[in-house]
């Protein structure tokens, strides 16, 4: 009988069966009990098959596409790659093939935002196939605070995708050549903001530093 | 599902940027966050950007999660919690900067902590043996009875029953188990 408790529950058996599992809890105080603890349980399920809604088909395949991929994730191996391209410019040895020559296929000026007024960019898609790369260049940025970095993103309506993350010299200028959407063409704004590794992420920590609207060539 | 623990999955990606593991975790959690969404910004282009941000969040985030101090499910509920808020803040500014049409109020969040319930009995579905969470899963998420789940599933009738309870028993004791951490609004 005890097998049938979980049915029981949740309204799911025959009437002539639950009405033999109703005979046998009157008299078994075991049974009963159980039969409360996985009613609550039986509850908790309703609750979470109430709260859950299958999300619109598609989505999942954005927020992958949208995660910024692991080499550009965390500022400390950014900061080294930022601080190896600023040597390797100031050498004036900066060298990328297939890069540097191909015509942009849309570009945008970088202006600054009350945080650093003095700070400017330029920005610069050329397509790399099979990608296309971003080519920014940054200057009059604040050096960014211990556990911060920048970050540049390429916006439209409706979303934004992370093209990576940076840091500057001690001038405030880096020149970087980043990941850009395939499909530059559907975002019209892009934008770098500092952001902070916290304890607990808050989108709203994070700061917008420069933004331009993304022309296409 | 792979049956790997959330803990394990969020160590994966924090380690080596694994993304089984996070298609893993998606598919454990993005139907609640965006649930919670829908629910909660009355919006559903901004519960896909609430989807979108917390799995972000969780990518860029998971080597800051701290197991010995919440789980998972509390973390992403948490993580949840605060995007939400920051989405409303966003729209209304810039509902407020272009003029554009009045926002709905939205609804208050989890005033009766039902959502933090829900995320604690999810972990909880994903640690329970793969029969016994599918025996569930066709239960309460695709209404099936108890007959239609043994057409389904090919098991006797009397199996689906049995096991039905069995499901329910394991679900109460990984949901203790999550009870004697702390639940995920505390």
């Amino acid at each position: 009988m005890r097998d049938l408790l979980g049915p029981y529950v949740l309204g799911a058996l025959e009437p002539g069966e639950e009405r033999e599992v109703e005979e046998h809890l009157e008299g078994c105080a075991e049974c009963r009990e159980e039969a409360q603890d996985l009613r609550l349980v039986h509850e908790r399920l309703a609750d979470l098959a109430n709260a859950t809604q299958t999300p619109p088909a598609g989505l999942k395949e954005r927020v992958m596409d949208g995660i910024p991929r692991r080499e550009t994730r965390r500022a400390p191996f950014v900061a080294a790659a930022a601080a190896v391209l600023c040597v390797l410019a100031v050498l004036g040895v900066l060298y990328a093939p297939g890069i540097i020559g191909r015509e942009a296929v849309a570009s945008a000026t970088l202006k600054p935002t009350d945080i650093a007024p003095r700070a400017g960019g330029e920005l610069r898609v050329r397509k790399d196939d099979p990608n296309a790369r971003a080519e920014l260049e940054v200057w009059g940025l604040p050096r960014p605070g211990k556990d911060e970095y920048y970050e540049l993103w390429f916006g439209k309506e409706g979303g934004r995708m992370s093209a990576g993350t940076f840091t500057v010299d001690a001038e405030g200028r880096s020149t970087l050549y980043m990941t850009a959407p395939e499909e530059v063409s559907d975002y019209q704004q892009v934008g770098i903001t500092l952001e902070k590794f916290p304890r607990e992420p808050r989108m709203s920590s994070a700061k917008v530093v420069l933004g331009g609207e993304l022309q296409e060539s | 599902m792979s049956g790997d623990a959330d803990e394990v999955l969020v160590r994966r990606v924090a380690a080596s940027g694994d993304e089984r593991a996070i298609s893993e975790l998606y598919d454990r959690y993005a139907g609640l966050v965006y649930g919670a969404g829908v629910r909660y910004l009355r919006d559903r282009a901004l519960a896909e950007d609430l989807v979108q941000d917390v799995f972000t969040a969780v990518w860029r985030s998971a080597g800051s999660f701290d197991p010995s101090r919440a789980s998972f499910a509390t973390w992403v509920y948490r993580i949840t919690r605060n995007r939400a808020t920051d989405l409303i803040r966003r729209h209304r500014a810039r509902v407020r900067t272009v003029g554009g049409e009045a926002y709905p109020e939205p609804g208050e969040e989890d005033p009766t902590g039902e959502l933090s319930r829900s995320f604690d009995v999810a972990s909880a579905l994903s640690r329970i043996s793969p029969v016994h969470r599918e025996v569930l899963v066709l239960a309460y998420f695709h209404g099936l009875s108890q007959s239609e789940i043994s057409r389904r599933t090919g098991t006797p009738l009397g199996t689906v029953k049995s096991r039905t309870t069995a499901a329910l028993r394991a679900l109460r004791e990984n949901m203790s188990h999550d009870e004697d951490r702390g639940s995920a609004d505390e």
